[in-house]
C-alpha cells in the first residue's frame, strides 16, 4: 500500500519539477541518441567497406579447390562435377542465412597483346549476368558496356590497359596463357567496354571475359577456379561457411573459405577499424556517463529542502531514499525510450540515403569514388542498440542512487534550514 | 557604484561558497577538454599510423625519378640520363632538405630467375642495404638467411617466388636480364635469404640485390639509378613537402620528377581521406556531447540558484549585475577547469606520443601489408584542436550560465522568493 | 608475317599464298591440293644458315652473327657465334617450348610462356614470332589488292584480313610479291584502325642453296622509324638431312 503512495510521490515530483527533470533527462536522452547514431554509422561504414572489398575479391564466402588459394594456378580448379555440387549446395541453403548472390569465376594469368604492345594480365572468366550485379562496375564504366549474357569474344578492360595497348572499344587483341593441359594458346577477344577504378593494378591488369569463352580457350570445360558468394549482412559469413562445409564435407576437392581467410589483407584492415571503433566508443561512453552524473549531482545540491519536507511528511529515511531513487528510475526509463526514438529518428530520418562523406574531404583530393563509396548508410544492429540502451539505464540508475542516499540520510530539521 | 574589481571578487566568492557545484562543473569541463583533445590526438595518430604502415613497406613517402621514367619504367631512363648522376651528392642534397628524413637509391630490372627445374619471370630490385633499411621495412621482412653482401653475387628472393622455384638459402640461381647495351646480362647467384612481406605481389615477383651488383648485371655505370625513395618528417604534409623538394631540386641541372605517395598510391590516399572524414564526424560527436554535458550542467546549476539571485536582487543588485557576476564566474571557472584539464591532458599527450602504451594484451598485433601493425595509443600533436576545444568549452560555460541567469532574474525578487 | 621464324619459311608460304589465288596458273590441281603439298614440303624441309642480325634501337646498337638450323615449322636451333662475349648463347625451339643456353654460367633455362612476348635477343622479333606457327591460310582471308607494274616491276599486292576469330593482333596485312620470280618485296602490318605498325622489307635477292631468296630482311617499327632489326643471310642450305633428334638439349649446349 505504502509502496503505491511512494510511487505516486515520485511520479508527481518528476512532473512538478519539469525543468529540472527535463534537463537531467536531457543528458541521458541526447547521450543515448548519439550512441545509437554513432554505432549505426560506424557499423554501416564497416559493412559497406567489407562489402565493396569482397565484391572485388572473392566474395564473403569462396568455394575453391583446396590448393587454389596458395598457388592461384589453373591446375587447382573446380571441375564440372565439383562445381555442380558446390552450386547445388549454395542453392540448397536456407534463405534465412542471407546469401544474396553468387558468381562463378575462372581465373588465369596471361598476356594481353595488341598490335602496339603486350602486358601481363589477370583474366577472369565470368558469368556476365551474375557478375554484373556482383562486381558493380556501373560506377566505373568509362566507355562501351559491360559484358552481356550472349557475349562470346568480348573483353572488359581497364583504361590503363586500353591506353598501353592502344585499344578502343571494338578493337581486337590477343590473350595468351597456359591451358589446363600445359600448352600455350592464344585467344582473340574484342574490347566491349572499359573501366576506371584508379587502382593501377586493376586498371592495367584486370580483364573480364565471358566464362564460356575462357573455358573453351583453356580446355577447362565446365570448370571454375572460384565460386564467390555474397552474404548480407556480413556477420552471417561464418554461419554460411559452416552450413556449406557441412553439406560439402564429403568432397575432398572442395574447400569453403570465409573472407577473412581468402583475403587476409582485408581482415587486417577491418581489425584496425574495429580497434579505432572500440577506442572511440569507450571515450563516448565516458563522456556520456559523466554528463549524466554531473546533471544528477548538480540537481541534488538544490533539493535538500525538498528532501527534508518528504521526511517531515512522515516518510522514513529509507522511504525517502526510495522515493528519490524511483524518481531517478522513472526519469531514466523515460529517457531510455525517448532517447531510442530520437536516436532512430535522427539516424533514419536524416541519413536514410546515407551520409555523403566526400563533402568532408579536403579539396585537394580528387575523389574517384570508385573503390570506396563515400556515402555511408547507417546500419542498425539490434544488439548494439540494446547495449547502448542498457548502458544508459545502468548509468542512470546508478546515478540516481546518490541523491537517494543523501535524501535518506538527511536530518529533517537541518534540511528545513535551507531554502532549497 | 562598484568597481570592476568588486564583481570579480564577488564572482570568486560565489564560486567557492558552493564548492560542490563548482567542482562538479569543473570536472565536466576538464574531462570534456581532456577527451576532445586526446581524441583528436588519437585520430591523428591513427591516420599517421595508416600512412606510415601503408608507405613504409615499399613506396616510401616521396619518390624522385628522371622525368621520363614514369609510367612506362623504361630501364634506360635513369636519373641523369645515360651518364647517370653523382648519386651520393644527390642523396646528400635531398637529405639536407629540412622536412626529409632519409633517402635511398633504387635500380629496377626485369628478367628471369632460374633454379634449374623452374624458371620464373621476376622483377629485380637493386638497393643500398644500409640506406634502404632507413626508408623502408622491406629488408626487415626476412624469414630466412641474411642480407646479401655486395660483390658476392648474392640475392634475396621473395618467399613465394622461392617456393615456386624450389630454392632455399644457399641454393644457386641463374639471373638473366636484358642489359643496357642490348645484350642479355646473365650470371650465377646464391640465394642469401628469403623475405615475406605479406603482399603477394611482392613475395611472388621480386628479387632484391645490392644496387652495385644489379648495375653490373645490367651493364650500367655506377651512377645510374632509377629512383630515390625518401621518408619525411610529417607524413600528413607529404604533398607540400614534395613540392618544396621539387623546387629545390629543380635548380640543379638534372631534370627530375618528385612525387608524393598520394600520387603514387591514390587508392591509399583515398582510404586515408575517407578515414579522416569519418574520424572528423567521430570527433564532432564526442565534442558535441562534451559541450552538451557542460551546457546541461551549467543550465541546471544556474536555474537552481534562482533564490540566490532573488536575494541579491532584493538587496539592490541590478539584473545586469547578476549577469555580470555569472559571466565572471564562468570565466574564472572556465579558466581554472581548463587549466586543470590542460594539466591532465598534456602530460598524457607527451607520454603517449613518445612511448605509446601497447594494448597487445587486449588486441593482437598482426601483419598488414608487410608492416607490423601495433595496437598502440599513438597521438600526434595538433595546434588548433586544443585551442578550439578550450575556447568552445569556455564559451559554452559562460553562455549556458548567463542565459538562465538572465531569465531567472526576469521574475521580480519577491515572487521568486515566494516561489510563485 | 606473323608466325615467321628466322628460318626462311616465307618461301613456302609465298607459294602457298599465290597458289590459292591463282589455281589456273598452276594447272588443274585445286588450291587445297597444292596447299597440302606445300605443307608437306615445309614439314619435311630442313635448312641451315649463317646469319648476321643487326639491331638498332634508340638506346643502343649491336650486331650478332648466328648459325641457324631448322626442321619444318616445329624445330629450330640458333647459336650465336659473335661477338665473343656472347658466343655460344643458344636458343632451342621444339614444338611449343623454348630453351636458352647461357655459356657464361653454363646453364640451360626454359623460357616460360610469360616471357614469350619479350623480344628475342633484344631484336624487334618476339619469342612468339619464333614459336607461333600460325598458318596464314588458317588465320587470314586474302584477296589481290593490286596487280601490275610498280617501279618497273610487275607485282601482286595481297591484302590479308584476319578471320574473325583468329588469334592475330593485326587488323590487316599487306604483302607485295614480284610476279616474275614470286619473291616477296615487303610486308606491312596494320592495326585495326588502319595505322601501320611495322614494315618488313626484303632485298638483295640471290641464289642460295639452289633457290632464289632475299638475302636481306629489315623489320622497322612505325612508332620508332629509326629503329630496325636487319637479318642478312650469308650462307643458306636446304635439305641438309636433319632429324628431330638433332634438336636436343645436348646440342643446345654444344659449343660448335
Amino acid at each position: 500500500m505504502r509502496a503505491f503512495v511512494l510511487l505516486r510521490l515520485a511520479a508527481r515530483s518528476v512532473g512538478r519539477n519539469a525543468r529540472r527533470s527535463i534537463l537531467t533527462a536531457a543528458a541521458m536522452v541526447i547521450g543515448l541518441a548519439l550512441l545509437i547514431f554513432s554505432r549505426a554509422l560506424s557499423d554501416g561504414g564497416h559493412e559497406q567497406w567489407i562489402e565493396s572489398a569482397v565484391r572485388m575479391g572473392s566474395g564473403h564466402v569462396a568455394i575453391q579447390a583446396p590448393r587454389y588459394l596458395e598457388t592461384g594456378k589453373i591446375e587447382h580448379r573446380l571441375e564440372r562435377d565439383q562445381l555442380g555440387r558446390a552450386v547445388e549446395a549454395i542453392e540448397a541453403l536456407d534463405p534465412e542465412l542471407g546469401v544474396v548472390a553468387w558468381a562463378p569465376r575462372l581465373s588465369v594469368s596471361g598476356l594481353a597483346s595488341s598490335a602496339a604492345s603486350a602486358l601481363p594480365v589477370r583474366v577472369e572468366g565470368v558469368d556476365p549476368e551474375r557478375e554484373a550485379t556482383f562486381s558493380q562496375f556501373e560506377g566505373e564504366l568509362r566507355d562501351g558496356r559491360y559484358l552481356e549474357p550472349d557475349d562470346g569474344l568480348h573483353a572488359f578492360v581497364g583504361v590503363e590497359l586500353a591506353r598501353r595497348l592502344d585499344l578502343e572499344v571494338g578493337n581486337r587483341f590477343v590473350l595468351t596463357a597456359q591451358t589446363a593441359s600445359g600448352e600455350v594458346e592464344g585467344q582473340l577477344v574484342r574490347v566491349a567496354g572499359t573501366f576506371r577504378t584508379a587502382v593501377s593494378e586493376l586498371d592495367e591488369g584486370l580483364i573480364h571475359v565471358p566464362i564460356e569463352t575462357v573455358r573453351a580457350w583453356l580446355g577447362a570445360t565446365g570448370s571454375a577456379t572460384t565460386v564467390a558468394i555474397l552474404v548480407d549482412p556480413s556477420m552471417r559469413t561464418d554461419e554460411v561457411v559452416d552450413a556449406l562445409s557441412v553439406s560439402l564435407e564429403s568432397d575432398p576437392d572442395i574447400r569453403v573459405l570465409g573472407w577473412r581467410e581468402s583475403t587476409p589483407d582485408l581482415d587486417s584492415a577491418v581489425r584496425i577499424d574495429d580497434y579505432g571503433d572500440y577506442i572511440f566508443h569507450i571515450i563516448l561512453f565516458a563522456i556520456i556517463a559523466l554528463a549524466i552524473l554531473n546533471a544528477v549531482l548538480i540537481s541534488v545540491l538544490g533539493r535538500r529542502r525538498e528532501f527534508g519536507i518528504l521526511r517531515a511528511m512522515g516518510l522514513t529515511g529509507f522511504e525517502t531514499g526510495v522515493v528519490v531513487f524511483v524518481e531517478g528510475l522513472l526519469l531514466t526509463a523515460a529517457s531510455g525510450v525517448v532517447g531510442m526514438v530520437l536516436g532512430f529518428a535522427i539516424t533514419w530520418g536524416f541519413f536514410r540515403d546515407g551520409l555523403d562523406f566526400s563533402g568532408l574531404m579536403s579539396s585537394e583530393m580528387s575523389f574517384s569514388g570508385s573503390i570506396i563509396d563515400p556515402v555511408i548508410v547507417p546500419f542498425f544492429q539490434l544488439r548494439q542498440v540494446l547495449v547502448s540502451v542498457y548502458f544508459i539505464l545502468v548509468i542512470g540508475s546508478l546515478a540516481s542512487l546518490y541523491p537517494a542516499l543523501r535524501a535518506s540520510r538527511l536530518d529533517p530539521a537541518d534540511a528545513m534550514k535551507f531554502e532549497q | 557604484m562598484a568597481s570592476d574589481g568588486m564583481w570579480w571578487r564577488v564572482a570568486w566568492r560565489n564560486l567557492w561558497r558552493n564548492s560542490h557545484r563548482t567542482w562538479i562543473t569543473a570536472s565536466g569541463l576538464a574531462f570534456g577538454y581532456f577527451s576532445s583533445v586526446i581524441l583528436v590526438g588519437l585520430t591523428d595518430g591513427m591516420s599517421a599510423e595508416l600512412v606510415e604502415n601503408g608507405t613504409r613497406l615499399m613506396v616510401g613517402q616521396v619518390q624522385v625519378h628522371a622525368s621520363a621514367y614514369l609510367p612506362e619504367r623504361n630501364m634506360h631512363h635513369t636519373i641523369g640520363g645515360y651518364e647517370g648522376t653523382d648519386v651520393d651528392a644527390l642523396l646528400a642534397q635531398i637529405e639536407q632538405h629540412p622536412d626529409i628524413e632519409d633517402a635511398a637509391p633504387r635500380l629496377f630490372g626485369g628478367g628471369l630467375l632460374s633454379s634449374g627445374e623452374e624458371t620464373q619471370a621476376a622483377l629485380l630490385l637493386g638497393v643500398d642495404p644500409v640506406r634502404e633499411s632507413r626508408v623502408s621495412t622491406l629488408l626487415t621482412t626476412l624469414v630466412s638467411g641474411a642480407l646479401p653482401t655486395a660483390g658476392a653475387f648474392e640475392v634475396l628472393v621473395g618467399s613465394e617466388m622461392a617456393r615456386q622455384l624450389g630454392v632455399e638459402v644457399g641454393d644457386e640461381l641463374v639471373i638473366v636480364a636484358p642489359a643496357a647495351d642490348g645484350s642479355m646480362g646473365n650470371d650465377l647467384y646464391t640465394v642469401a635469404g628469403t623475405f615475406r612481406t605479406g603482399t603477394p605481389g611482392i613475395d611472388a615477383n621480386y628479387a632484391i640485390l645490392p644496387v652495385d651488383d644489379l648495375q653490373y648485371l645490367m651493364a650500367m655505370a655506377p651512377g645510374r639509378i632509377h629512383e630515390i625513395v625518401t621518408t619525411v618528417t610529417r607524413s600528413r604534409e607529404t604533398p607540400a613537402i614534395a613540392s618544396a623538394l621539387a623546387t629545390t631540386l629543380g635548380e640543379g641541372d638534372v631534370p627530375l620528377d618528385v612525387k608524393p605517395w598520394t600520387e603514387l598510391r591514390p587508392e591509399l590516399a583515398e582510404a586515408l581521406a575517407l578515414m579522416d572524414s569519418m574520424n572528423f564526424v567521430i570527433v564532432i560527436i564526442i565534442f558535441a556531447m562534451a559541450v552538451f554535458g557542460v551546457a546541461n550542467t551549467m543550465l541546471i546549476g544556474t536555474f537552481e540558484r534562482r533564490r540566490e539571485f532573488a536575494v541579491i536582487r532584493a538587496l539592490g543588485t541590478t539584473r545586469r549585475g547578476v549577469s555580470r557576476t555569472v559571466v565572471y564566474e564562468g570565466i574564472i571557472l572556465g579558466g581554472i577547469s581548463l587549466a586543470i584539464g590542460a594539466l591532465i591532458t598534456w602530460p598524457v599527450m607527451v607520454w603517449w606520443h613518445n612511448t605509446p602504451p601497447d594494448l597487445t594484451t587486449w588486441f593482437e598485433g598482426f601483419e598488414w601489408s608487410g608492416a607490423q601493425w601495433r595496437p598502440i595509443l599513438r597521438v600526434e600533436y595538433s595546434a588548433d584542436g586544443p585551442l578550439f576545444t578550450a575556447l568552445a568549452l569556455l564559451f559554452t560555460t559562460i553562455f549556458a550560465a548567463v542565459y538562465p541567469a538572465w531569465k531567472a532574474t526576469r521574475v521580480p525578487p519577491a515572487d521568486a522568493l515566494a516561489d510563485r | 608475317m606473323h608466325g615467321t621464324s628466322v628460318a626462311p619459311r616465307w618461301t613456302g608460304n609465298t607459294v602457298a599464298l599465290v597458289s590459292l589465288l591463282l589455281p589456273t596458273a598452276l594447272g588443274a590441281q585445286t588450291a587445297r591440293e597444292i596447299l597440302e603439298e606445300v605443307d608437306q614440303l615445309l614439314r619435311g624441309e630442313s635448312s641451315q644458315a649463317l646469319v648476321t642480325m643487326e639491331i638498332v634501337t634508340e638506346h643502343w646498337s649491336r650486331e650478332l652473327e648466328m648459325e641457324v638450323w631448322s626442321l619444318g615449322t616445329e624445330h629450330s636451333l640458333v647459336r650465336v657465334r659473335s661477338p665473343a662475349r656472347e658466343a655460344g648463347t643458344s636458343t632451342l625451339k621444339a614444338g611449343q617450348e623454348v630453351w636458352n643456353y647461357l655459356p657464361r654460367v653454363d646453364r640451360t633455362i626454359k623460357v616460360p610462356p610469360a616471357m614469350m612476348m619479350g623480344s628475342w635477343m633484344g631484336s624487334h622479333f618476339t619469342n612468339d614470332d619464333l614459336v607461333r606457327e600460325s598458318s596464314i591460310v588458317d588465320d587470314y582471308e586474302f584477296e589481290i589488292a593490286f596487280e601490275g607494274p610498280r617501279d618497273g616491276v610487275d607485282v601482286w599486292e595481297f591484302l590479308l584480313i584476319p578471320k574473325p576469330e583468329a588469334p592475330v593482333v593485326w587488323g590487316k596485312v599487306e604483302y607485295e610479291v614480284r610476279k616474275a620470280d614470286m619473291m616477296p618485296t615487303w610486308v606491312r602490318y596494320f592495326d585495326e584502325s588502319g595505322e601501320l605498325m611495322r614494315t618488313m622489307t626484303f632485298s638483295d635477292y640471290q641464289t642460295m642453296g639452289g633457290r632464289l631468296v632475299p638475302a636481306r630482311m629489315d623489320v622497322v617499327p612505325s612508332d620508332k622509324p629509326r629503329e630496325r632489326t636487319t637479318l642478312i643471310y650469308h650462307e643458306l642450305a636446304f635439305d641438309v638431312g636433319l632429324e628431330e633428334s638433332f634438336f636436343s638439349l645436348r646440342n643446345l649446349r654444344a659449343r660448335s
